[in-house]
């Protein structure tokens, strides 16, 4: 008995924390300057929501978020600015006004979400499901899915993520003929 | 049967700090066995054989002056040999060293954790640990460490993809990521070493270019680029980074005795961790003799050995193995 009240207290600590540190992360990412922080916050904020997941008793999702996103994805992004260069600018300055109408709409969409969410919930419409078993978010289990009811989806993005790396190498050899056409010094 | 909680946080400090003692002697036993290899002593005078070198090296690193360069973004510049030190010893948590034991009346596993998801988490720690060289060379704020960071992170990344692609192999015929499956269908069937050749191979050479050893050392190539992504650090910091890199080879190795030489089994007594250690400590050794033997490639030769030969390797090695375990089950 007090194992659990224990362990209850540690979940909603952790939750607190990991949730507190995804909104922090999320603003730090659009708040800094310089980019590289940016990126890093980034880093922290996919980090946190890794946690999350965990949480969600999902953890093989948490694994390949962490190996993929905040792992292979972002050593991209942080190679690029690090070649790049300082180069840093207001991050509040203005930007197309498009963006600012965006902005608007994203955020009131996922107000309205958040109090439509609070709503079912204080209407006890959002009752918890006993229905999860042992083997939830396992690699087994995830990967059962993958190939029956999300076997459409699972293609498509293969298909996409394979014309994304034929594109990508077909802008690599085209860069590379141009600058060997350039004569030797 | 679960263990206790307090049991896994003594054994995960235990754990620690034997992977620290293991570390320092590493180090002794790589300066001593280059030595012997090149004809001279390697380290003699602190100690009987030099034993106590690892100690006098650590207490110089200590009490040198922690400096740092005016440019250098301080925190991150701090943070970054912690973060990789961190991922280093993070990912030895899942790593099954005995098959676990009754000591009195409490249940002992024969490991720290034991996840469901524990190869992934080594691959997930080890691309977090990535970072560590990138944030320390950029925030160095010099040019060699930053050409440095750069190298370091286009190699791991790249050789990154052949390592995961070269256990798929051995997760096929496990059928688990669980390194304590792995080991248990080894120890019921046969090590994996046999059957998964060609996927070792591609392992230990993308293992030896994960921890940027000889001949892959690109990273910090002193001849090219001082130190590489850590030419600006000193004392424990530069400590740390070193600390984490041979680490991270020990797990490594350890990695490549549970997934491919059946973890802790041993042909004649059941000794558990022994036969374990025993298998680490002839990978770390080999990888010892390799550095004093092979020169250190060139960076296109690094690149197009990594993406032409080991990851085409790999993959049909991955796809010969998928359509071997349907057809024989």
């Amino acid at each position: 008995m007090i194992v659990a009240t224990v362990g209850n207290v540690l979940v909603w600590a952790v939750w607190i924390v990991a949730a507190f540190a995804c909104l922090g992360s999320g603003v730090a990412v659009v708040s800094f300057s310089n980019p590289f922080y940016s990126a890093l916050a980034l880093i922290g904020n996919l980090g946190s929501l890794a946690v999350l997941y965990l949480l969600l008793s999902s953890e093989f999702v948490a694994a390949a978020q962490v190996l993929v996103y905040a792992g292979a994805v972002m050593v991209m992004f942080l190679f690029v600015i690090a070649y790049i260069g300082p180069r840093t600018e207001s991050p509040w300055a203005g930007g197309p006004s498009w963006q600012a109408v965006g902005a608007v709409l994203a955020a009131s969409a996922l107000l309205v979400e958040i109090i439509v969410v609070i709503g079912l919930k204080a209407g006890g419409r959002l009752a918890h499901s006993h229905h999860i078993g042992g083997s939830f978010g396992s690699p087994s289990y995830v990967g059962r899915l993958f190939l029956s009811d999300h076997l459409l989806a699972f293609e498509i993005t293969s298909i996409v993520l394979l014309v994304a790396a034929i594109g990508g190498v077909i802008l690599g050899a085209h860069s590379r003929r141009a600058t060997d056409e350039v004569p030797p010094l | 049967m679960r263990e206790v909680w307090w049991i896994s946080l003594i054994k995960a400090a235990v754990i620690v700090n034997l992977i620290m003692v293991a570390f320092a002697y590493t180090t002794w036993l790589e300066r001593k066995l280059l030595g012997r290899m090149q004809n001279r002593y390697g380290p003699n005078r602190a100690g009987p054989f030099g034993l106590l070198q690892p100690f006098a090296d650590l207490i110089k690193l200590v009490r040198k002056e922690s400096f740092f360069p005016s440019a250098a973004h301080e925190s991150l510049y701090i943070a970054a040999p912690i973060a990789s030190m961190f991922t280093a010893l993070a990912a030895f948590a899942v790593i099954p060293f005995g098959a676990g034991w009754k000591i009195w009346h409490y249940h002992v596993d024969g490991e720290i954790a034991n996840v469901s998801i524990a190869l992934i988490l080594i691959f997930a720690l080890g691309s977090i640990g990535v970072y560590g060289a990138i944030v320390g060379g950029w925030a160095s704020q010099s040019k060699f460490a930053l050409l440095g960071s750069m190298r370091t992170c286009a190699q791991l990344v790249s050789y990154e993809v052949s390592l995961a692609l070269s256990v798929l192999g051995v997760v096929l015929m496990g059928q688990s990521l669980n390194l304590v499956d792995i080991v248990n269908k080894q120890g019921a069937t046969i090590w994996f070493f046999i059957p998964q050749f060609a996927g070792l191979l591609v392992f230990l050479f993308a293992m030896i270019a994960e921890t940027s050893r000889p001949p892959f050392d690109l990273p910090e190539a002193d001849t090219e680029l001082v130190a590489g992504y850590h030419t600006e650090y000193g004392g424990m910091r530069w400590g740390l980074f070193q600390t984490a890199e041979y680490i991270n080879l020990i797990t490594l190795s350890a990695l490549a005795v549970t997934l491919f030489f059946g973890g802790w089994h041993g042909p004649y007594a059941p000794l558990g961790p022994v036969w374990f250690l025993l298998k680490v400590f002839v990978f770390v050794s080999a990888f010892i003799w390799i550095r004093a033997s092979v020169p250190r490639l060139r960076y296109d030769q690094l690149m197009r050995f990594g993406w032409k030969v080991l990851l085409p390797v790999a993959t049909i090695n991955a796809v010969i193995t998928a359509l071997l375990v349907v057809w024989v089950s």
